[in-house]
């Protein structure tokens, strides 16, 4: 028989299709949860640079001027907001706040990450 | 004079070991007709062999569960008028996270089992019931009088969860649902059964089992009801209380 | 009938599996988003560099008040705990087998403890350097 729930099917967490507010909000904590726990073991990494003085920072660092580079930190930023703010979310209506109204905490969250992303795209491109 | 609307079903086929495919059945339809009676229509005058649950047509049995155009519905009282248009077509699909036995008719028995466990209530003191006035507004001898609990066990819910797409020990919303309304306090034994890797705590909050829950169940609220319910009986364990 | 004896058991209670994990993974969520409002901030506006980031000088300079290791210590514990706390939640999601669930914790308790003592070396080589 098929259909029956199985791990080969992981890729059903991440498909928008069918799915309504609280699933979409579910794949985005997921993805970016994903992405910010590559990034930190990443991050961690790389500051070892800073252990190694001025040279080997500054070098490292003047890669964040390349606009991939710099649109990668962006992502960052913005992947921490999201999950940030609709972890507050998920505490909220675990303690039974606003459970039932879910979808307008989750809109009212990601106005305030959009905010939240914009004003650091703003010092990270316009200076 | 009754509106009549040209739709074309799409409906998921398997038998045994065939690939899911799909046949597709033009029909006339009145648009205030449920998606139910389409599917009933292609049994009853375009094709015997397909295969499909339902019982009681009006929601209480909970056996016409299927994916309408890819979203959990209960299809007897699914209007064809709010799924699809004059001349589209409507997609009917086995609900997921289930073993297909044949087309749309999919195997629940591991779901029951679930529901066995927590000891669901199918029958409680109408003084309990959340639907209707709150509990303080019945005169208390009204609690000899039962209704039938809101959860039909369709598994709409199961079927939406993302968590249940992967995992088939996860208890799942309608059995942690249920292990809410019988409460902790009444069966301490469930603080065992939900308090543990397969219960309520593999829930990640994607509140689609609220979404399709075609009753008034919102087993995404029970599920965070009890947690605190969790949480409240191993603090009174912890200073003594229990 | 009786139950076929094949039936597995439905969810039944294990130790060490249960609410623990996720309380502390809900207790740390709070924190890190203060720690990360100062984080973000510091490091990723008030920086000198044009994009706002940190010049080595600013990261030294920064340092030097003796609250900053202690905070981004305390940071460095409660991200690695809340991020393998929610990364072992992702992997039970697909429903390893109970060995393969003992081997898994062990690897994100040993890269959890080794992250962390690595991250507070690192912050006390940056606190003892000077501008």
């Amino acid at each position: 028989m098929n259909n029956q729930p199985s791990a080969n099917k992981f890729w059903a967490w991440f498909n928008p299709m069918g799915r309504q507010v609280g699933g979409w909000a579910f794949i985005l904590n997921r993805i970016t949860a994903l992405g910010l726990t590559f990034y930190l073991f990443l991050h961690l990494i790389v500051l070892n640079q800073l252990a190694q003085g001025p040279a080997a920072y500054g070098g490292f660092i003047a890669l964040t001027e390349n606009p991939i580079v710099k649109l990668g930190e962006l992502l960052v930023v913005a992947a921490a907001i999201m999950h940030g703010l609709n972890g507050i979310r998920i505490i909220f209506t675990s303690f039974g706040i606003g459970v039932t109204r879910q979808k307008e905490l989750f809109y009212g969250f990601m106005v305030v990450a959009l905010v939240a992303i914009l004003f650091f795209a703003a010092r990270m491109y316009m200076g | 004079m009754t509106e009549k609307w040209n739709i074309t079903l799409r409906v998921s086929r398997q038998k045994d070991t065939e690939n899911q495919h799909f046949d597709d059945f033009k029909m006339e339809v009145n648009p205030d007709e449920y998606v139910l009676d389409a599917v009933e229509r292609v049994w009853a005058f375009m094709d015997r062999t397909l295969c499909y649950r339902h019982a009681c047509h009006h929601s209480t049995c909970g056996a016409c569960g299927m994916r309408v155009n890819g979203v959990e519905k209960l299809t007897c009282i699914t209007p064809i008028r709010a799924v699809t248009s004059n001349g589209a077509t409507l997609k009917v699909e086995p609900l997921r996270n289930f073993p297909v036995v044949s087309d749309l008719a999919v195997d629940m028995g591991a779901f029951y089992r679930k529901m066995e466990v927590v000891s669901a209530r199918a029958v409680l003191p109408i003084t309990e019931a959340e639907i209707e006035n709150p509990a303080t507004n019945w005169p208390q001898n009204d609690a000899q009088f039962l209704r039938l609990s809101d959860c039909l066990e369709c598994g709409l819910c199961i079927s939406a969860c993302p968590v249940a797409a992967t995992s088939p020990e996860y208890l799942g919303p309608a059995p942690l649902a249920a292990a809410q309304d019988v409460g902790i306090h009444r069966n301490p034994e469930l603080l065992g059964i939900v308090d543990c890797e397969d219960g309520v705590w593999r829930c990640h909050s994607a509140f689609e089992c609220t979404a399709v829950c075609p009753s008034f169940v919102d087993p995404a609220r029970r599920i965070m009801a009890l947690r605190t319910q969790v949480i409240g009986a191993k603090l009174g364990k912890l200073f003594g209380k229990a | 009938m009786t139950t076929p004896t094949t039936f597995k058991p439905v969810s039944a209670p294990r130790p060490g599996e249960n609410s623990t994990l996720w309380l502390i993974k809900i207790a740390t969520g709070p924190v890190l988003v203060l720690v990360l409002i100062l984080h973000f901030t510091v490091n990723h506006y008030l920086g000198s560099m044009s994009s706002g980031l940190m010049t080595y000088d600013d990261v030294i300079q920064y340092f030097q008040n003796p609250i900053i290791p202690a905070i981004e210590i305390l940071f460095l514990i409660t991200v690695v705990s809340h991020c393998l706390i929610g990364l072992r939640g992702i992997i039970l999601d697909l429903n390893p087998s109970r060995s393969v669930l003992n081997i898994t914790t062990w690897a994100l308790v040993i890269l959890g403890v080794s992250s962390v003592v690595y991250g507070i070396w690192l912050a006390l080589t940056i606190a003892s350097k000077s501008v």
